[in-house]
């Protein structure tokens, strides 16, 4: 398979903030490539530069073959592009939304309806073609926003975040349709979410992004390959280096960190420290364990800390999968 | 093609939006009405029907001054002072239709009792009654003047004469001599006037008083100040395109950036020649209907056209500025309201222009909409023709680039 996209060192700055870091990555003809990391770490910011809504700082990439800083208006006509937001006219039809897009990639008459009525079916809206768009349900409008970004046929559809605030019928259409495209017309799909069971269900390969850098690019599988079998967090009162290397010695355990404590803001005078929502208050040292078997190797730990009297303050284990891994690499959850 | 599937777009939009149909559409009529019905004698106040009478004077003598204030006060006429060259260009271009000339060394010809002649230049358009009766003022103030100079100037001579006479010879100066004498001069003075008038083209026109009302420019007024609020439909336009994210699809989309703005301005574009079409069909037809002064288009319609035509673009390039400028909603609105109203006020739409420019000097001059109103009243009210208003359409135009490559400059893309 050859290349659809690589992309070279790409950057964007604003001021002194950089964005995005130097990224570079490729997605083969035909892939489902995974764009996968919390709101902020970049993600969108790489696709607008790569479909020239954006002008990168550094960098480049290729598209079909076609150099974006060089050769943007072939590469605009290979792309197809989903934002995030629901780029439609809500006083029009849902058709005639499609109509003015297929428009403007250079589609008329016949072969415009029939790109048309092709995609209406593709996200199963052809009977609410002419139902004003903005009367839609939100699922229904993120159908028809995919729609719109594959009107033209493109070889490469981006598609950003497309799940945000759909139910859940709506979001199996999506990933019907997002299959189906990919499997029965070849088409190659670079899919960004901060859902990792979306990316997990239909990308081959993912690339975990944080703060403007790729922190990590593999298969699934191999990703989560990455924490054997499972992570384990476990809270003691106090803990050392020699503690820690003594654990990571045990049997089943793959290798063993303190995790470092998150930099809170000075408490005032008499103030009692405060949990936000979903987050621990956590006394002492928490102990990151990756495993290799994890029930062995949490009663192997269990055995080691009553044989030395050290107290279990909290004991977290850790499915091995995609949330795991980012917060394995980040420290950080998908979602805060 | 792709901008004008923007525009296409664009315009299906506009259509259903009733709010904008209303303001853009119905308003400027509810304008209209109450600027020609109610307010359209505001600006006139007494009307003056006296006609204008443009006076070049090259003596700037004693006899010139008396001669012009016997015009004056000889009541029909309005005297105006000309420079030579600014009387002779206007009269060629026949935005006055009339001068009349004192020649150099009048006063002196007078005191010295030669025969003078003032010259009367008519433009060949000049209306016949109106040049008729100006004819008849002069020529009538002429010969009071000649017959005073000439009976003063006799009478003075003879006292000399009885002054110096040797008593014997006295009697020779009796009343009846006196009276014979004044008769005398009286009927030459009848036949052979000191002052007399030429014309260069005999009889005609009226100047048309310059004085406009609210009435006369209600039309014209409204229609630019409209055309130009469209400009703020489509800086909201184009920040509901970036707000609900179709702006970033038009980008990723194969066509660039200026085809992307074209196509944002041409809706623009043809709703303000729609809603200038409504505004002067109802100006013209609507009034009629109602007992209301109507508008003209005035002679030469394809000019009105063309003047039309460049204030929608510049209304459109202002718009691009516009939606570069403000940021948000708000913004659009804020400085829209502000910037689009008070431009229009200052450019003579509310109030005609002479009255702007009587009480700010040329500051209107800074507005677009002082230059399209400037020549819609000079097409539609004064019955002027295209080279008259060749000057501000070079300035509307000039407005339109610069709006336009500021807007683009400033225009945030991402």
């Amino acid at each position: 398979m050859s290349a659809i996209l690589e992309v070279d060192s790409l950057v964007k700055k604003y001021g002194d903030y950089e964005a995005v870091r130097g990224v570079s990555f490729s997605v083969e003809e035909g892939e489902v490539f995974g764009l996968l990391g919390p709101n902020g770490a970049g993600k969108t910011t790489i696709i607008s530069m790569v479909t020239g809504v954006l002008e990168s700082t550094a960098g480049t990439a290729r598209i079909g073959g076609y150099d974006i800083q060089k050769e943007l208006g072939e590469v605009k006509k290979i792309n197809g592009l989903v934002p995030q937001d629901l780029a439609l006219y809500p006083t029009l039809s849902a058709r005639a939304n499609l109509n003015f897009f297929g428009r403007i990639y250079g589609l008329r008459g016949k072969a415009l309806k029939e790109r048309v009525d092709d995609v209406l079916q593709i996200v199963a809206l052809t009977e609410r073609a002419d139902g004003v768009v903005d009367e839609f349900s939100g699922g229904m409008k993120r159908r028809v926003n995919i729609a719109a970004g594959l009107v033209h046929q493109p070889r490469l559809l981006f598609l950003d975040e497309p799940t945000v605030g759909v139910d859940p019928q709506s979001r199996n259409h999506i990933f019907e349709s997002v299959l189906r495209l990919n499997r029965e017309r070849g088409m190659s799909i670079i899919y960004t979410s901060h859902y990792m069971e979306e990316v997990e269900l239909l990308c081959n390969r993912v690339a975990i992004i944080d703060q403007g850098e790729i922190i990590a690019l593999d298969t699934i599988k191999n990703l989560i390959a990455m924490l054997g079998g499972g992570v384990i967090h476990v809270g003691v009162p106090q803990a050392d280096d020699e503690l820690v290397q003594q654990i990571a010695t045990l049997p089943a355990v793959k290798e063993a960190t303190i995790v470092p404590k998150p930099v809170a803001p000075p408490l005032a005078e008499g103030e009692e420290p405060e949990a936000k929502e979903g987050e621990r208050v956590v006394a002492g040292e928490v102990v990151k364990i990756v495993a290799q078997h994890s029930q062995q190797a949490i009663v192997n730990v269990l055995g080691f800390l009553n044989d030395r009297d050290i107290n279990l303050t909290s004991l977290e284990i850790l499915e091995p999968n995609l949330e795991s891994v980012f917060l394995h690499l980040t420290g950080k959850k998908l979602r805060e | 093609m792709k901008a004008l599937s923007i525009a296409f777009k664009d315009l299906q939009i506009f259509l259903k939006d009733r709010g904008s149909l209303l303001l853009l559409f119905l308003l400027p009529l509810l304008f209209v009405v109450v600027f020609t019905g109610a307010l359209g004698e505001v600006g006139k106040g007494e009307p003056d029907t006296r006609i204008l009478l443009p006076v070049v004077d090259l003596d700037g003598g004693t006899a010139a001054r008396t001669l012009i204030q016997g015009l004056e006060s000889a009541g029909g006429v309005r005297v105006e002072g000309y420079k030579q060259s600014e009387a002779l260009a206007l009269l060629d271009e026949n935005k006055i239709s009339r001068v009349l000339t004192i020649p150099a060394g009048f006063s002196g010809d007078i005191d010295e009792e030669r025969p003078v002649t003032l010259r009367l230049i008519n433009h060949p358009d000049a209306d016949p009654e109106q040049t008729e009766a100006v004819r008849l003022v002069v020529e009538g103030v002429a010969r009071d003047m000649s017959l005073e100079i000439q009976i003063l100037a006799a009478l003075q001579q003879m006292g000399q004469m009885q002054a110096s006479a040797p008593e014997e010879y006295r009697e020779a100066f009796s009343v009846e001599r006196m009276q014979a004498q004044a008769r005398s001069q009286f009927e030459r003075a009848q036949a052979q006037p000191l002052v007399a008038v030429t014309q260069r083209v005999p009889g005609q026109e009226l100047e048309q008083e310059e004085v406009l009302g609210l009435g006369d420019v209600a039309v014209s007024g409204i229609t630019v100040l409209f055309v130009f609020l469209t400009a703020q439909t489509m800086a909201r336009s184009i920040y509901d395109e970036k707000k609900v994210g179709s702006f970033r699809r038009l980008l990723a989309a194969p066509m660039s950036k200026a085809a992307l703005l074209a196509g944002k301005m041409i809706p623009n574009l043809i709703m303000g020649l729609v809603q200038t079409g409504v505004i002067f069909a109802f100006g013209i037809v609507g009034l009629k209907l109602m007992g209301l002064p109507s508008a003209k288009l005035g002679p030469a319609p394809l000019a009105v056209v063309l003047v039309v035509v460049l204030i929608a673009l510049c209304s459109s390039a202002l718009g691009i500025l516009i939606a570069a400028i403000a940021r948000t909603e708000n913004q659009i609105g804020g400085l829209s309201s502000v910037l689009l109203w008070v431009m229009g006020l200052l450019g003579g739409s509310f109030v005609p222009l002479f009255l702007m420019e009587r009480f700010l000097g040329p500051v209107p001059k800074i507005v677009p909409h002082y230059w399209a109103n400037h020549a819609l009243v000079n097409l539609m009210v004064r019955g002027l023709g295209l080279a008259d208003v060749a000057l501000d359409c070079v300035v509307l135009l000039g407005f339109t680039a610069i709006f336009f490559v500021v807007g683009l400059w400033r225009f945030d893309f991402e």
